[in-house]
């Protein structure tokens, strides 16, 4: 190289030149101060509003509050008036943000032209619509036909009909994928009426659940984890102290499993079987209610052939063990069954548990007035398909359902689909389904909608709407009103548009009150978000003639795959919210994927090895996905989770694992499958660090007997510090010191803190690639270890939220070269964004592991930037950040408390993950007022000998103070 | 020769250049700030005596002080926003297009990781020519302290109210 100016020395000046250069630039340019030209008077800049609203992301129809700001919504909470979420709601809920600000929703109406898609006008699209809806109306009956979810509200599904009705057409097809009708056909069979029961789980003392994934999914996941954590809570039960037993029947164990005492590992297909079974054990041994008023010998050949021993040949499940189930169940003052998955035996055999037993009434009731069955049953939905590909549909209206990618590939809809002439496609984001539209159309997000729901008797919920539309979509209420009034048929749709229909329908719930006082009761509904009136049990009594012959076990295949919903992404919908693909699944911690769950010793017979990429081929289709190897699935299982594998729905859902649903016969989560491993391996992103505890006190757990006697379960013995030393002054907190109580026993793992923590302190998403280096940024989490066998009692898992620990004595701090982590006035470990410089020391000397680093400038793509809360800052790249107990909310009730002259009380703070929580496994409050709700727990009867810090013995004295996990010692096997 | 010396002076020079670009103390009120309108604080507020929160409404209720709505000007001045003004405001009026917004140059500008809001220091009695300086003697609105962390701390410390870094920095 010659002398004088190397390419190196260039560079080096010109960087150094172009900083220097951009210095000046840091003057901020003037901004603007834009004032209303007329003020709403109403709106306070910088002062959240709420709404009372409903959720819809599934069909349990919690109450929610949004809170807005500047006419954004920005955070979603449980609506404390709703009797089924009574102030909380789960991750899915929370994630609802995402639909509404999600970047890939279709933002105008767009036509198919050839293979391209081009914007048209509402107008023109319309125009199109409804000529073509005369034109096929014209030729005949049943031309059109409709096909969306079956959970719409009752509002929506009138309107939908007096549409269909305008047009002549009666095919309105109501199709979810994870259906209920195997429930509703069980309970036709058993009681000669299809509604299905409401649960109170808490008034069990045993509980079996057979697939029924409650904490999750199943039916009302956020009311049955509240009961479920009352069921496991302790307390007195015929003279002793106790805790529920709980029972889970599946071939996985999910987190629900993982929160029973017992996960009996069946073949998928054997639930049924041991359900019967239990009842077998229970009619012959005469554990039955005599208040039930059974015919206990016309139902003894119901279970006939299933006898614990010719079961436990079928399904491996040892007989003992059910004779063990059917003895608690049957004894028990108290009892409830429950039944999930796809096979009417089941659900069948779950009733008749709970009626012989004299549950009936009690922790499984009946009531009157019932919402009409939503759901379209599987033969119209066949027979509809059929008439499409026959051609005798012209015009097909998709709302929201996604059927390519969820209806089992026997019904071939693609195929069917794609011979409708006009096919078109209204929803938010658009699936696979939507690629065979010719028509697309942009609706409004349910939170900028008028929707009601009917969840259940007695409860109906109204949601009105929070926002303006951030795109230029319609309210489909609103499109099919006008489009009926199109047909020229008089009187099709009786309404101005969705809100006159929805209030004309509600002011019939409540005739009395209506005509009293129409616009009050309508303020006081939208006010309260709904209207609740009492229920009445009613009058259902078991058909024992109906239950004659024992049903036909189902055949179990050597090699079967066990599909589930996923928690969070359920049939599919969430995948294209970033937040549900980021939180981990609670059991495998697996984010972003999916997986096939394999047995070792399964795994070892087909020789798999981890993260090996493995085919799945049924009769039906054959798909691709990575293993994993563990024991939490039964041995001969494959088991994927439902959810991903979406070839399309925007950026976050496209090209992220496999779909199930390819695999399955309709009507069936199981199938029949081989597997054979492909030697090539992806990785499955994990944001955990290890599978056990090592004996660590991170999570501690104990047995009730351990509880009941005050004694202190052997393996946390030694995480004592035998003497607290001080190295430095001790801290002083004047006037408050914040801090957590967590009942690790009431954490049933649904990761609802999670979602509220990522939306409440404008955490970034990461995704996979970034998961699999560690950078996952969620400030909190769900800490699952499993359970190690050198202990001779465990629990199936240890989990407890595992959040900044507040430490008296924090590592954190005294790390910091420029005191960005410092300890605070009141206790809490700040970290002051600006001044951090990004050492990352402090996260190295975290033993929580709870302190999130920023490699890169966090983005969130246009316009889920919206969702951002304007009260916490964003941090930038180069920023460590971490939990502060949401100290915007904190700060905001002490000024409150400050202007009005007075303490701050206790509960008037409650930060975003204590909020949320279904199960109210966590409080929050000041460790210097001894009559702080969270202070009492600590101190309450049954709760002062379980209390635990977590670490302990490194002496960091952490302002959360954890209750352990409780758990029945199980018999040895 | 020339390796060691040219970019030893780049250095210098860059470090100079820092030096001066960072001592323009970025975030400073601006003192140049040229308005769309040339409406006088020491007319409303000074001769008139029109109390602070008469426009800047939300200062006890929120983080923001507000600028006050077009609706309140009118409120004094006219009926209607067309042909109702005093023909004093009339010829910078017309100026606003409609939506008749007036889009102000702002003068007071903080960074986004402070949390500052006016609500509590309104409701201790602070006056609001404390930090703002006697705005009611200005036509043109120009800052007389500059709004820096010092500013803060000295009247938190002389009040003897928290100067925990979290009452601001979160």
């Amino acid at each position: 190289m010659s002398e004088g100016f190397s390419r190196r020395s260039f560079l080096k000046l010109a960087a150094t030149a172009g900083a220097a250069a951009a210095v000046p630039g840091c003057q901020p340019a003037a901004r603007k101060l834009i004032p209303y030209v007329v003020p709403d008077e109403n709106v306070i800049p910088g002062v959240p509003q709420f709404y009372a609203t409903t959720c819809t992301e599934c069909g349990a129809g919690c109450g929610v509050v949004a809170r807005i700001r500047e006419g954004r919504v920005i955070k979603l909470e449980g609506n404390p008036a709703d009797p089924i979420g009574k102030g909380t709601i789960c991750a899915r809920g929370h994630a609802a943000l995402q639909g509404v600000y999600n970047p890939d929703r279709l933002r105008n109406p767009m036509r198919r032209q050839g293979s391209s898609l081009k914007t048209v006008s509402w107008d023109e699209a319309e125009k199109l619509l409804n000529d073509a809806l005369k034109a096929a109306a014209a030729k005949g009956k049943n031309r059109i036909a409709y096909l969306g979810p079956a959970h719409q509200g009752p509002t929506l599904r009138a309107i939908t009909e007096a549409w269909l009705a305008a047009y002549q057409s009666y095919r309105g097809i109501f199709y979810e994928a994870i259906s209920e009708t195997p429930a509703r056909d069980a309970a036709e069979m058993c009681f000669g009426q299809r509604d299905l029961p409401v649960y109170h789980l808490n008034k069990a003392e045993v509980l079996i659940s057979f697939g029924a994934d409650f904490n999750e999914t199943w039916r009302s996941p956020v009311e049955l984890g509240r009961q479920f954590a009352e069921f496991r809570a302790p307390q007195a039960r015929r003279g002793k102290l106790a805790i529920g037993y709980a029972y889970y029947v599946s071939p996985r164990m999910n987190i629900t499993a993982g929160r029973c005492d017992e996960w009996i590992a069946a073949p998928a297909g054997a639930e049924a079987a041991i359900a019967l079974s239990v009842l077998n054990v229970i009619l012959s041994q005469g554990w039955v209610s005599p208040n039930a008023q059974i015919d206990v010998a016309g139902l003894k050949s119901f279970v006939a052939s299933y006898d614990p021993a010719t079961v436990s040949q079928q399904t491996g499940v040892p007989a003992k063990t059910i004779e063990a189930m059917g003895e608690r169940f049957g004894k028990a003052d108290g009892a409830v069954a429950l039944a999930g998955g796809d096979d009417p035996a089941t659900h069948a055999a779950a009733y008749v548990l709970n009626v012989v037993t004299g549950n009936l009434g009690r922790t499984m009731e009946f009531l009157e007035g019932m919402p009409p069955e939503p759901e379209t049953r599987t033969n119209d939905v066949v027979a509809a398909l059929d008439s499409m590909r026959n051609g005798e549909v012209d015009v097909l209206f998709i709302n929201e359902t996604n059927p390519v990618f969820s209806m089992p590939p026997a019904w071939r809809a693609a195929e069917a689909i794609q011979k409708v002439p006009l096919v078109v496609w209204a929803g938010g984001v658009p699936g696979e389904t939507a690629e065979y539209a010719h028509l697309l159309l942009p609706l409004h997000h349910p939170l900028e909608d008028w929707r009601d729901t009917f969840p259940r008797a007695g409860v109906h919920g109204l949601g009105q709407p929070v926002m303006q539309p951030v795109f230029w979509s319609k309210p489909l209420g609103d499109l099919l009103i006008a489009s009926a009034r199109e047909s020229g048929v008089k009187n099709a749709a009786p309404w101005e548009n969705s809100q006159d229909a929805l209030r004309t329908g509600w002011m019939k719930l409540n005739p009395k009150a209506a005509a009293a006082d129409a616009e009050g009761f309508w303020i006081q509904s939208l006010r309260e978000g709904g209207y609740v009136e009492p229920t009445q049990q009613a009058q259902v009594k078991l058909n024992v003639a109906a239950l004659k012959t024992s049903p036909a076990s189902r055949e179990l295949p050597k090699l079967v795959l066990a599909a589930y919903p996923h928690p969070f992404l359920y049939d599919g919908r969430g995948a294209d919210k970033p937040w549900l693909q980021e939180i981990p699944e609670p059991v495998t911690q697996i984010v972003w994927d999916s997986w096939a769950e394999i047995h070792p010793e399964t795994a070892k017979q087909y020789g798999i090895s981890k993260d090996e990429v493995v085919e799945i081929r049924s009769s039906e289709g054959v798909i691709k996905t990575a293993a994993h190897i563990s024991e939490r699935v039964c041995k001969g299982v494959v088991s994927v989770p439902i959810g991903q594998g979406h070839t399309s729905l925007g950026r976050y859902a496209k090209g992220v694992g496999a779909n199930p649903f390819v695999l399955l016969k309709p009507g069936q989560f199981s199938a029949a499958v081989t597997i054979s491993p492909t030697h090539t391996t992806h990785e499955l992103a994990t944001a955990l660090f290890k599978e056990h505890e090592l004996g660590r006190s991170i999570v501690e757990a104990q047995t009730i007997t351990e509880l009941a006697n005050g004694v202190k379960p052997k393996e946390w013995q030694t995480d004592e510090v035998p003497k607290p030393y001080e190295m430095y002054p001790t801290w002083q907190y004047p006037v408050h010191q914040w801090g957590m109580t967590i009942d690790a026993n009431a954490c049933t793992g649904c990761s609802a803190c999670v979602a509220a923590c990522y939306a409440e302190n404008n955490v970034p998403f990461v995704g996979r690639e970034n998961v699999i280096n560690g950078r996952i940024m969620s400030w909190i989490r769900l800490e699952r270890y499993y359970p190690e066998q050198k202990y001779e009692h465990q629990p199936l898992l240890f989990l407890a939220p595992m959040l900044c620990q507040q430490c008296h004595h924090a590592p954190c701090e005294p790390v910091c070269p420029v005191f960005a982590a410092y300890h605070t006035q009141e206790g809490l470990n700040g970290q002051v964004y600006n001044r951090c410089v990004g050492t990352r020391y402090c996260e190295n000397n975290c033993p929580y592991k709870v302190r999130r680093f920023n490699w890169w400038k966090p983005e969130w793509p246009e316009p889920l930037n919206y969702q951002l809360n304007p009260d916490v800052t964003v941090r930038g790249a180069g920023v460590m950040e971490k939990c502060t107990f949401c100290v915007q909310r904190i700060r905001h009730a002490e000024i409150n408390a400050m202007i009005e002259k007075r303490p701050v009380r206790d509960g008037e703070i409650v930060p975003a993950c204590v909020q949320t929580c279904p199960t109210h496994a966590l409080s929050f409050g000041d460790m210097n007022d001894k009559n702080s709700e969270m202070m009492k727990r600590r101190v309450a009867t049954n709760n002062d000998k379980r209390t635990y810090r977590s670490l302990n013995e490194l002496n960091t004295q952490p302002a959360i103070t954890y209750l352990r996990e409780l758990y029945n010692e199980r018999e040895k096997a | 020769m020339n390796r060691t010396i040219l970019p030893l002076a780049a250095v210098l020079v860059v470090a100079g250049l820092l030096t001066f670009g960072l001592s323009q103390r970025p975030w400073a009120p601006r003192a140049d700030v040229p308005q769309p309108i040339p409406f006088s604080h020491r007319i409303h507020a000074g001769i008139n005596k029109i109390p602070c929160q008469y426009c800047h409404e939300y200062a006890r209720r929120s983080q923001t002080s507000g600028v006050p709505p077009v609706a309140r000007c009118v409120g004094c001045h006219g009926a209607a926003l067309v042909g109702g003004l005093q023909p004093v405001t009339r010829p910078w009026m017309d100026h606003t297009q409609p939506p008749f917004e007036i889009r102000w140059n702002r003068v007071y500008t903080l960074p986004d990781f402070v949390r500052f809001t006016h609500r509590p220091h309104i409701a201790a009695g602070v006056a609001c020519q404390t930090c703002h300086g006697p705005v009611q003697t200005m036509d043109r609105i120009e800052p007389v302290h500059e709004i820096n962390m010092g500013f803060c701390l000295t009247c938190h410390t002389q009040r003897k109210v928290s100067t925990d870094c979290d009452t601001c920095h979160f």
